[in-house]
């Protein structure tokens, strides 16, 4: 799976490479307009990351030589401006998603698995960790083949571990992730523990392994 | 003092020093015309009785006001002018005269003949130029007065536009100009003056405003450098736990400056009327929506909610916006309820309330909407919740309340 990332800073672009790297993905980056547009006429990619605001042209007019060049390519749109006018812009030209700076890593890479999986279906709607099987398609899960009672939000929390499994991910990305901006008027995050504590319980009651751990209160991996 | 007053009052003060002095000098230059008047008369008539007595041998008499002795034992003299009390019988007080004698030799004998004539009383004269004066006086202030008042009402119109105009300026107002071009040079001198001075103070804020939007954009980039650099380095399988506790808590203060841009960012923004896109939002669905949202921090901290909300109820405006007041007002309750709060959430009658049961405030309460204003020290606190929802009301000329009443802490939402 090939990835471009349309981004000018140099260490965020990176960063973002390696995290990906890690995940599987072939990461190629753009630092400026021309750069991207080079890049775009002589290779295909399966998604590109496209920061807007970008030096030597703006963002939304790379939109359309995307689509023109490399329309089968899922796009995510990468912004500082946390501005809705961008985000609608963007999405009614084809982009198929946006996040916005800045953003956790392990968000990032579960917005790029979800595209990824939207566009190559072959097998790619079951996610599947040792015993622990989702469906992303039914929103099924099962442990040992047994079928698993989640609720929405703790079947969000497992499918975003799952996604960025032996990765250390943060309390607050999950909060984000799982609450989105409710979770800035939560006190502390209690009800994020106390949910991952119902998910391990549940997993546990299926005769399935504990693979969340906690690392040093900064948030839990989830791993063998 | 207005200054139809402030004129009025200098006109009349001025004119009435004129006319005092005016008065003064025409009475004196009258009374001397009058008495030069006088002696020319009677000095005539002292010539004409001496031809009197030459043709017709008779000697006049009418007293008072001719007199004629024969005194040949005096010489001809000059005249000699003198001034005389004689009573006067029918208004019984004495009436002063002006008296002209002089002694003339005619055909061998020499008479005393004495002329009078009654002066004109120094008060009547006094009273008659007085009043005449004040007539005058009088008249002028009128007319001056009903000028000035026209003059107000046609020429300082431009003055009065213009000074309604500055009363209601606001340097966010995007459409702010001054009136018409005045015919009088010194209101266009002044009409321009305050047009460059208001356009400048109009510029300074919006480039403040640039500024701020700018600097939260710039800001993003760098912490999402800063977070995504955190988040590669807690991957790193040897940290000791002192390292982890670096990294956790310059983490945590990255989320922190990250929100408070993106705040600040968000109100700058309805600052700076970038939501223009209104539609019909229903409200009474989109309220439930958000209170679900906090379905998991209502039942950690184990609140209570009340609701009362009215079925279909819609309302004109910016969706993003709604959303973001209803998120702001309805975060702050559950924020500051502390465990087993009350929760109030009323939608009727073409108000919103949301209240949550609380200590009072322990500072004054039109604080609340201010910028950065903590009514306590909570972790992640910003405290631009309510200075959001405050602009966000002002925006769409919603009014909105704060009040503390019966233990619970309430703000209120007139539409």
């Amino acid at each position: 799976m090939k990835i471009l990332i349309i981004e000018d800073e140099k260490d965020l672009v990176e960063t973002m490479k390696n995290y990906l790297g890690s995940e599987g993905f072939l990461c190629e980056k753009a630092t400026s307009w021309f750069e991207a547009e080079d890049s775009l006429s002589v290779y295909n990619y399966d998604i590109i990351i496209l920061d807007l605001t970008l030096p030597g042209g703006d963002g939304l007019d790379l939109i359309k030589l995307i689509k023109e060049r490399n329309k089968d390519a899922g796009l995510l749109i990468v912004s500082a401006k946390n501005s809705i006018d961008d985000k609608i812009k963007g999405l009614d030209m084809g982009a198929d998603d946006y996040i916005s700076k800045p953003f956790h890593l392990a968000e990032l890479n579960s917005r790029i698995k979800s595209l990824a999986r939207r566009r190559h279906y072959e097998g790619s709607n079951e996610i599947v960790f040792n015993e622990i099987k989702i469906n992303v398609e039914s929103n099924e899960v099962s442990v040992n083949g047994e079928k698993l009672d989640l609720t929405k939000k703790e079947y969000e929390i497992l499918l975003y571990f799952m996604v960025n499994k032996n990765k250390l991910i943060t309390r607050e990305s999950i909060a984000e992730h799982a609450w989105g901006d409710s979770i800035s008027y939560a006190d502390n995050f209690d009800f994020v523990y106390s949910h991952i504590k119902n998910l391990r319980k549940k997993i546990g009651q299926k005769k399935g392994k504990n693979y969340l751990h906690n690392f040093y209160g900064i948030g839990y991996k989830f791993s063998d | 003092m207005k200054l139809l007053k402030k004129t009025s009052r200098t006109y009349f003060i001025i004119s009435a020093s004129a006319f005092i002095v005016a008065g003064v000098i025409i009475y004196f230059v009258v009374s001397f015309i009058l008495e030069e008047e006088l002696n020319e008369n009677l000095r005539s008539d002292i010539k004409s009785i001496s031809r009197t007595i030459e043709k017709d041998k008779s000697i006049p008499h009418y007293y008072p006001f001719v007199e004629v002795k024969k005194v040949n034992w005096q010489s001809p003299g000059p005249y000699r002018v003198i001034d005389t009390l004689i009573f006067d019988k029918k208004e019984k007080e004495e009436i002063p005269f002006r008296q002209i004698s002089s002694v003339k030799s005619i055909q061998g004998e020499t008479y005393l003949i004495v002329v009078r004539d009654a002066l004109i009383e120094k008060s009547d004269l006094l009273m008659i130029i007085g009043i005449a004066i004040g007539l005058v006086f009088v008249l002028l202030n009128i007319t001056l007065y009903l000028i000035n008042r026209k003059l107000s009402l046609e020429i300082w119109k431009p003055f009065y536009n213009t000074l309604d105009k500055l009363k209601k300026f606001s340097p966010d107002d995007p459409v702010f100009n001054l009136t018409e071009e005045s015919e009088i040079d010194e209101f266009t001198e002044m009409r321009n003056t305050l047009e460059s001075l208001t356009s400048k103070v109009i510029s300074d804020y919006q480039s403040l405003k640039r500024f701020s939007e700018d600097a939260s954009h710039e800001i993003q980039t760098p912490l999402a450098v800063i977070q995504s650099k955190l988040e590669t380095l807690v991957q790193y399988p040897d940290l000791t736990n002192d390292q982890a506790e670096l990294i956790k808590s310059a983490y945590t203060s990255v989320q922190r400056i990250s929100k408070l841009t993106q705040t600040l960012l968000l109100l700058t923004k309805i600052g700076n009327y970038q939501f223009p896109e209104k539609v019909q939002v229903n409200l009474t669905d989109l309220l439930e929506e958000k209170v679900n949202l906090f379905e998991d921090h209502i039942k950690s901290k184990s609140l209570i909610i009340e609701k009362e909300i009215e079925p279909g109820f819609f309302l004109e405006t910016n969706f993003f916006l709604a959303e973001s007041m209803l998120m702001n007002l309805i975060g702050n309750a559950v924020k500051h309820s502390g465990k087993n709060g009350i929760i109030i959430i009323r939608l009727l009658n073409n108000s919103l309330e949301i209240s949550n049961s609380g200590s009072p405030l322990s500072v004054p309460s039109e604080k609340i909407f201010e910028r950065f204003f903590k009514a306590d020290i909570l972790t992640g606190s910003h405290g631009l919740g309510l200075a959001i929802v405050k602009e966000i009301c002002k925006l769409n000329k919603w009014e909105v309340t704060y009040l503390y009443l019966n233990d619970q802490h309430k703000f209120i939402v007139q539409f």
